[in-house]
């Protein structure tokens, strides 16, 4: 509770931070009730292609009828879906990485971190493009596996060090010296001291999986079925949308989306850092 | 200082074989198999013999299809180690090499002047930002650097292409070069190169400078509060030198461990601006591969962009210990008055690394 009051107070002193935070419970709001409240049809209706903005269809309509509004909030579910299952998969990976490799320390942890080293080198986009053209997959969960592939690293390394100092406080010695087994000591012992550095990665990986998942659909690596903001703006693109102004809606909306959703999840990250780190407070 | 050299060396070689070992695996192991994909389309074609598709495998992935596994592993990497990776698919007479080889100079043309006018906007932008903290104009750079930061490349190369080329024909949106101009050392063809390089590197910069702005903001707002800082004002050195030796120095630092990072989003990015652009880059080239699903072509393309990445790394820690001496001889800055030479005294003043180390 102490928490979400902290949170509340430093969101009302900080207003981008409480800007991002409302944006982000109502894109979270949208991607649940989002596709119970509205549908899309893949038809062509060639009377209802490309109008312009009406009561009915507040952002026009696309190339085949379908109103633009629509397809957004049904969009924003298999982003959000597909970003937040990424972020979870590279902290788990990362955290756990780090607070092993650290904690115990001598010629695993030598080996791991030059794999975790292996893996910050190589660059992450080229890789997921080149896995998920072999994989060629719809199932979010394969998606999500596929980008974040080389997120972990760069966690792994973070939480590494900061493990490696805890490994010499006191309360580490008491933990050892009552035995207790590895499980505890990571979980119960280590990850709670580390638990605010993660949060703000989780934020920052949510970010970087939209990025590359709406990058993927926008290149047509992933498979192009449903609808989400980067198919959207695939096909505003191979209709030709670039070139003309009567769709520009239609083009620039899910930017916009995807736009409004990053900057959000960056300045709330701000907070949290705030949050966490009372130093930050008083400048 | 060698120890440090020989171990970025090591990781950047073990890098380069992960990366190469991986691509083997994928193209032969991955579900929908990319060797037994090739022999299947070429048997539904007909007219060949088992002999012939066999030989047409070989020649494209360079390696023989009906061998045991580490034999044609062994035989990949025999095959990489001399610079041959298989031809294209789509057009059997171009080897890999040579498609990545005129590819990667475009890269590394439009990638290093992006990093290079990014670095030097973030830069002074970080730093004034940081010195003048209350002004109106830091409050509105830090909104407008921040927003930036987060705004995702492709989008800014989308709307460049929309506002500036298609729309207003102000500035050539694809293609590296007009095809009016003759290739070669002539002015007509120089501008034209820099002409159609500009948006894509002005895509790279918009997102980029702010991330650089934000590292340097932080850096040099920690700095001008440290202790050695007040001393070099007490001790009357002019605000020139303080700034310059004291804080700038210092303040560099996380920014070149950060170029390090960085390097990979840039060259990693190339895959969006270069295919928005129809730049004949490496990013251009693994796009254009993977929907036409020419394997051999997009594993070379990976793995030249991931060389690019890890030489140019090496370059940032080869360049390192001239931003930072400390790295050169770790035990001098305790040895404070035992400086061997001149050039040494110098650099002692000029970095302060006389203070203990935080």
């Amino acid at each position: 509770m102490k928490f979400l009051r902290d949170l509340w107070r430093i969101c009302r002193a900080d207003k981008p931070a409480l800007i991002g935070a409302i944006v982000i419970l109502i894109y979270l709001a949208v991607a649940i009730i989002g596709p119970f409240a509205t549908h899309v049809g893949y038809q062509k209706n060639p009377a209802l292609a490309y109008l312009p903005p009406s009561l009915k269809y507040p952002l026009g309509t696309d190339f085949l009828g379908n109103s633009v509004l629509s397809e957004l909030i049904i969009g924003t579910r298999p982003i959000m879906e597909v970003g937040i299952l990424a972020a979870v998969m590279v902290v788990t990976v990362g955290v756990t990485v780090g607070l092993v490799s650290g904690y115990r320390g001598g010629v695993m942890d030598q080996v791991v971190m030059r794999i975790t080293d292996v893996f910050l080198t190589i660059p992450g986009l080229p890789l997921v493009i080149v896995i998920a053209s072999i994989v060629r997959t719809t199932s979010p969960f394969a998606l999500a596996a596929i980008l974040s592939v080389t997120g972990w690293a760069g966690l792994a390394r973070a939480v590494r060090s900061q493990a490696l100092s805890l490994r010499t406080s006191d309360f580490i010695d008491a933990a050892r010296v009552q035995g207790l087994p590895l499980r505890n000591m990571v979980a119960r012992q280590l990850l709670p001291n580390v638990g605010p550095y993660v949060a703000i990665h989780f934020l920052l990986a949510v970010t970087d999986a939209i990025y590359a998942e709406v990058g993927l659909y926008l290149l047509g690596v992933a498979p192009i079925s449903g609808t989400n903001w980067g198919i959207m703006l695939n096909l505003a693109l191979s209709q030709g949308a670039l070139y003309t102004t009567q769709s520009a809606l239609y083009l620039f909306s899910p930017m916009l989306a995807i736009v409004f959703l990053q900057v959000a999840l960056v300045y709330f990250s701000r907070a949290m850092d705030r949050l966490f780190n009372p130093r930050l407070r008083v400048q | 200082m060698a120890s440090f050299l020989a171990k970025r060396l090591a990781l950047a070689l073990v890098t380069i074989y992960a990366v190469v070992t991986l691509t083997f695996f994928m193209v032969r192991l991955m579900p929908g198999n990319a060797m037994s994909y090739l022999e299947a389309q070429l048997s539904q074609q007909g007219g060949l013999t088992t002999q012939q598709i066999a030989a047409k495998v070989q020649e494209a992935y360079g390696v023989q299809p009906t061998g045991p596994l580490w034999h044609q592993y062994l035989s990949y990497l025999g095959n990489a180690v001399h610079g041959n990776f298989g031809t294209s698919i789509l057009d059997p007479g171009k080897t890999v090499l040579s498609v990545v080889a005129g590819a990667l100079p475009w890269t590394l043309l439009v990638v290093g002047l992006a990093l290079l006018i990014s670095f030097a906007i973030g830069v002074i932008i970080g730093t004034l930002i940081a010195a003048f903290p209350q002004s109106m104009l830091a409050k509105i750079a830090t909104g407008v650097v921040s927003f930036l930061a987060a705004v995702p490349n492709y989008i800014i190369a989308l709307v460049l292409i929309y506002l500036v080329a298609d729309q207003e024909h102000l500035l050539p949106a694809s293609g590296p070069y007009s095809l009016t101009t003759t290739p070669g050392w002539n002015v007509s063809f120089i501008s034209s190169v820099l002409q159609h390089a500009l948006l894509p590197v002005l895509s790279y910069v918009i997102v980029a400078f702010g991330s650089w702005a934000l590292t340097m903001k932080g850096s040099v707002s920690t700095i001008l509060g440290a202790d050695y800082v007040r001393a070099g004002e007490a001790r009357g050195l002019s605000r020139y030198r303080v700034t310059r030796s004291y804080i700038g120095r210092n303040a560099m630092l996380p920014m070149v461990t950060n170029l390090g990072l960085s390097l990979g989003y840039m060259f990693g990015g190339s895959v969006f601006i270069e295919t928005f652009f129809v730049y004949p880059g490496l990013g251009y080239y693994l796009v254009q591969s993977v929907n036409q699903r020419d394997y051999p072509v997009m594993m070379g393309c990976f793995l030249l962009i991931t060389i690019a990445v890890v030489v140019s790394n090496l370059i940032v820690d080869l360049a390192y210990p001239l931003v930072d001496p400390r790295i050169m001889s770790p035990g001098r800055a305790r040895q404070t008055g035992l400086t061997v030479s001149g050039r040494a005294a110098e650099a002692q003043t000029a970095d302060p690394a006389g203070r203990p180390a935080a």
